[in-house]
């Protein structure tokens, strides 16, 4: 047993300054181009390509998103996205731990199968999910956004939590075994919380994939299911280059990914193992 | 029963499990369940669709005419004979490779680097760590249009420093020995953060023990590093790698936005070939060929890598 994480020898103030100033630095080169499209956004018209930080910020970008169809492209993306990770969640999280835990003969196939499809291109996809959907009736539909979003998060969520489960020591659900818990008990009860800063890794990863996605929505849809990255690029073809509402689309389609990815980060950094059982 | 579960228990928790053979038929019940459902889906969205491209790539399929050109085997091998004159196709694959080498290597160095950096401990570094996922979290579009404004001449403020501080450069996209690079930086740019993220979690989960061990022993943080620390991120670095090696294969919105495959073919990956000869020519049977090429030589490349790094698949 141990009490928690170790902590690093103590090192001396000044080294501590130096690496948290270099690490400013790299942090505010490496966010440039984020925080330059986030700064356009804002800018009035007359001086979108201005850098003088002092200006006086402007709504108008945003306010000029709300007709048309950026709107109805994000609640598509918001749909898609959500009904994607749930169900690839749902359906990969047990066999993601029935991979980890029950070592049948055709395991290793199977994880291969699952890394093949983790492996394929989108465009491998992309062809025969297009020629079915026109007779399917699924092309320019969110369903069928969300069965192609199956494609990678189904692989991503067994590949990702079979690594976590394989982690997460046996002895605790063998214990719970003992006590007369079933299989699936032991997993809900006892391995799926130690599990649970993986899950929320996963989740995330999923949701961010799904929401983030353009090649599939650019070619499965066309105006009723179209999301908001293809909306975006839309603004660039059709309407001009008009730099504003470039930056205000992009800063709304980033927003929602940004805030619940940094929100369940917490989750990631506590260590998988505190407070639980060691060997 | 009782007795002997206690006294199991009492030698050590590694065996301490029932070994009745009703418990084990019970424990094998359970996990087909929880395993069969995720093979019925995966084998109905990958392995019908594998099947349908199989089959197209050996067909003439073209959309503008569809009755004369679908489910036509008259010829099957027509498009693979036809790839191998392709020079445009040819060309492709060595941008693909180009690409690849330098966007994963690259982002192996950086992650690891930056993952390092911030598992020092301090309150700071914590509070910083998230702000490195941002590139990564980011829809690649929106960074494609990020990477358009930094590299068009008349509005970026890179280019307008550096003309500011008389040291002005023309646009990297639309310079043929440039523009890969430019993609090459914008890619690495947005998923060096995958790779760290990676190394922070496994740095997380890491046993005290061995570091405990080593430091007793004496290694300074060098040698902790090389000998305690490289060692148990090995695995993570490797499927970090393959992860990136085969995302690499599918850098479609940098490409489509910065130089759409130009100048001329310069930046025209395999990936971005097919979805031309599909979707902008309509030969679809051609670029159904292109793309069986394409998933025969990933997983050709992957298994090379798992076998030359003796990576098993059971992550044992």
């Amino acid at each position: 047993m141990s009490d928690g994480k170790a902590r690093p020898r103590r090192r001396d103030r000044g080294g501590r300054v130096v690496a948290a100033v270099g690490t400013g630095a790299l942090l505010v080169t490496v966010l440039f181009p984020f925080l330059w499209l986030l700064q356009m956004s804002v800018r009035p018209n007359e001086d979108i390509l201005g850098y003088r930080l002092l200006f006086r910020p402007t709504l108008e970008h945003y306010q000029a998103l709300r007709v048309g169809q950026f709107p109805r492209s994000f609640g598509n993306s918001t749909l898609a996205s959500v009904a994607s990770t749930l169900l690839s969640l749902i359906v990969g999280v047990p066999a993601a731990y029935a991979l980890s835990r029950w070592p049948f003969r055709a395991r290793r196939q199977v994880a291969l199968w699952v890394l093949a499809t983790r492996m394929a291109p989108p465009i491998a996809f992309t062809i025969p999910f297009f020629l079915a959907y026109r007779h399917l009736e699924l092309l320019d539909t969110v369903s069928g956004l969300v069965l192609i979003y199956l494609t990678f998060n189904l692989a991503l969520v067994m590949w990702m939590m079979r690594t976590f489960f394989d982690s997460v020591p046996k002895t605790l659900e063998e214990a719970a075994w003992i006590d007369g818990s079933s299989v699936w008990g032991s997993f809900f009860r006892v391995t799926l919380p130690l599990a649970a800063p993986g899950l929320a890794a996963t989740a995330v990863l999923c949701f961010v994939f799904s929401w983030n996605d353009f090649f599939y929505a650019l070619i499965l849809t066309r105006t009723k299911a179209m999301t908001a990255p293809v909306a975006i690029v839309n603004f660039m073809q059709y309407e001009g280059w008009e730099w504003g509402k470039i930056a205000a689309g992009g800063t709304l389609v980033m927003l929602p990914v940004v805030v619940f990815s940094l929100v369940v980060r917490n989750y990631l950094v506590s260590g998988l193992m505190a407070g639980g059982l060691k060997e | 029963m009782d007795d002997a579960v206690s006294n199991v228990l009492k030698r050590g928790p590694a065996v301490a499990v029932p070994a009745s053979p009703g418990w084990a038929a019970q424990r094998r019940r359970a996990f087909l369940l929880g395993l069969a459902p995720a093979l019925a889906v995966l084998a109905a969205i990958t392995v019908a669709p594998a099947l349908y491209l199989l089959l197209t790539s050996l067909t003439p399929l073209n959309l503008v005419r569809p009755e004369e050109t679908a489910w036509d085997f008259a010829a099957p091998w027509a498009n693979f004979v036809e790839l191998a004159t392709d020079e445009r196709f040819v060309n492709s694959v060595g941008v693909q490779v180009r690409l690849s080498v330098a966007t994963v290597s690259l982002q192996l160095l950086a992650g690891l680097a930056v993952a390092l950096l911030l598992h020092a401990g301090s309150r700071f570094l914590e509070a910083v760590r998230s702000a490195f996922l941002v590139p990564m979290v980011l829809p690649p579009i929106v960074v494609a249009i990020m990477w358009k404004v930094l590299y068009t001449p008349e509005i970026s403020p890179v280019h307008r420093a550096a003309a500011a501080l008389g040291a002005p450069f023309s646009s990297l996209i639309t310079n043929p020995g440039a523009a890969l690079w430019a993609i090459t930086l914008a890619d690495v740019w947005e998923w060096f953060p995958f790779t760290m993220l990676m190394v922070l979690a496994a740095l997380q989960m890491m046993p005290d023990e061995p570091l405990e061990a080593a430091r007793i022993d004496g290694a300074g943080p060098w040698q902790l590093f090389r000998f305690v620390v490289l060692p148990l991120l090995r695995p993570t670095l490797v499927v970090a790698a393959l992860f990136r090696l085969i995302d690499s294969i599918k850098a479609f919105p940098l490409i489509y936005v910065l130089t759409g495959g130009g100048p001329g073919t310069v930046t025209e990956v395999t990936n971005f070939y097919a979805f031309v000869q599909a979707f902008n020519f309509s030969y679809w049977g051609y670029a159904s060929a292109i793309t069986v090429m394409m998933v025969a030589g990933i997983f050709f490349l992957s298994w090379l890598i798992m076998r030359g790094v003796g990576m098993e698949v059971d992550v044992e």
